[in-house]
């Protein structure tokens, strides 16, 4: 599961309010390399959750984001790289993604997240 | 058939949708239909979502008819359905060909992930309710999740695109299916597109034998349980043309008769027709006042709509999976020796003309000009 995918993603479960972002619980990460697509970056840029995206990252070992950016950074190619590794490269393969809110725990296994509620959360 | 949503954002804070006739092709076949649409804002929508909080969680919450004869299904048929789905329907392909490159695009049950990555000039994100079908997909290097359609874990309006290709007819109940789009919609942005394609009972080749199962009230209590969604239908009649096109044969997937329908929409009406189309609360009207598009069509109550479709799967396939002999053992699959295969009956509800158009109509403000094909 890639940061792009997390940042995306919200918890569902019944009567939450702010299901995002979901924490990562990171037992095992991987890193593969995709092509770099600058102008994927400035259309995506505008819907990432920066914070959430940061973090996520620095869950996952990489602190190369800047705190904050903005869409004047975008023109910078180094910022760019960056963006790109933390978005599509870093890869959550075993861990969890935990509810912020119930603290509920979303499985993740073999790069794949699990987010079926149960009966007693729809 | 199918219905492509165009979600766009108009004058006052509205969502207007834009949808471009789809036309037929010849030897396409398939029961594609379109129209123009204006669209409720989401506030409107999600208040239309949750008006009955008292159903929601029987909404959200998968009856076992679905749970049997179509989680289990595919969970246990999965390699063998995988195998023999890479035929991709033209309309399908053609709408994600038109997508605006870097659009990232959600496939709200995905399957074997067949159109995942399909335009490479957009990135796509894949879920579906059954595991060892995503499972598959991960194998093939796509970016998915097991997710369930009726209940999206998404970000409100983060996708550019989503479409959803053969799975509302899975579901069992009209609240469920309405649901699933709903869900559908909310996961796009102003802006974004909505393709959605369901089998059709309307068949032009008639001459197919019909192997379909009805489900007749007979059934419903004996397969399905008290719990389960009402059967339309008490006659055990069968429309005639129903194909049984799924099972060896990917490229009879096209047999299904396509219909067009064109509808036009326009901005200046839109005060009077918020007017006309919802209440005071703003909760919109009952979907027979909002919809003028099917006001020529006949009635189809009366037609079969709720079937069970076989799946074989293969004596040699089954003894790999090894889920069949279980299966076998409670009844959910049976052996049919003459065609060596272990027989699966998965759960559809085939939609009836004019059906997918009524139900986005929620969303819909006004339409006019309807020329039914």
């Amino acid at each position: 599961m890639r940061l792009l995918t997390h940042n995306m993603l919200s918890s569902n479960i019944k009567g939450v309010t702010n299901g995002f972002p979901l924490q990562l619980e990171v037992e095992k990460m991987v890193v593969k390399e995709v092509a770099f697509n600058g102008d994927f970056l400035k259309n995506i840029f505008p819907k990432i959750e920066w914070k959430a995206l940061l973090d996520a990252a620095v869950a996952m070992g990489c602190g190369d984001l800047p705190e904050n950016a903005e869409a004047t950074m975008l023109d910078n190619e180094e910022f760019l790289r960056k963006f790109h590794h933390a978005l599509l490269q870093l890869h959550l393969e075993e861990g969890a993604l935990i509810c912020p809110e119930t603290g509920r725990r979303f499985p993740v296994s073999k790069g794949i997240p699990n987010m079926l509620l149960h009966e007693d959360e729809v | 058939m199918s219905f492509s949503l165009d979600v766009t954002e108009c004058n006052h804070g509205l969502l207007s949708g834009i949808i471009s006739p789809v036309r037929p092709t010849l030897g396409d076949g398939f029961g594609f239909s379109s129209a123009q649409a204006i669209v409720e804002p989401l506030t409107k929508l999600t208040r239309f979502l949750h008006k009955d909080p008292v159903c929601s969680s029987s909404i959200a919450s998968t009856p076992d008819i679905e749970k049997k004869y179509v989680h289990r299904v595919y969970d246990a048929i999965a390699p063998h359905f995988s195998s023999t789905r890479f035929a991709k329907w033209p309309k399908v392909a053609e709408f994600l060909n038109s997508l605006t490159p870097s659009s990232v695009v959600l496939d709200s049950g995905c399957g074997n992930g067949k159109y995942l990555g399909f335009n490479r000039d957009c990135l796509f994100i894949g879920c579906d309710i059954s595991a060892p079908l995503i499972n598959i997909c991960a194998e093939r290097g796509h970016e998915v999740m097991v997710a369930d359609a009726v209940n999206l874990p998404y970000r409100s309006g983060f996708f550019d695109a989503a479409i959803s290709i053969a799975v509302l007819h899975h579901l069992s109940t009209e609240e469920r299916r309405k649901r699933a789009i709903s869900e559908l919609i909310k996961s796009v942005h102003k802006g974004g597109q909505v393709l959605i394609t369901v089998w059709a009972v309307e068949q032009e080749d008639k001459s197919l034998l019909n192997k379909w199962t009805p489900l007749t009230d007979k059934y419903s209590e004996g397969w399905v349980g008290p719990n389960s969604p009402k059967v339309r239908s008490s006659s055990s009649t069968i429309l005639e043309s129903i194909p049984e096109t799924e099972d060896n044969c990917p490229n009879d997937l096209y047999k299904i008769r396509e219909t067009t329908t064109e509808t036009h929409c326009k901005d200046s009406e839109e005060e009077r027709l918020k007017e006309q189309t919802s209440r005071d609360d703003g909760v919109p009207l009952p979907l027979e006042d909002t919809i003028m598009i099917s006001k020529n069509r006949s009635t189809t109550s009366t037609s079969q709509q709720e079937y069970f479709v076989p799946w074989h799967l293969p004596y040699h396939r089954a003894e790999i999976s090894g889920t069949s002999a279980a299966a076998l053992a409670n009844g959910l699959a049976k052996k049919d020796d003459k065609k060596g295969a272990v027989v699966y009956n998965r759960y559809y509800h085939v939609f009836v003309e004019g059906e997918l158009e009524r139900w986005l109509y929620p969303f819909v403000l006004y339409a006019f000009d309807v020329k039914p094909a």
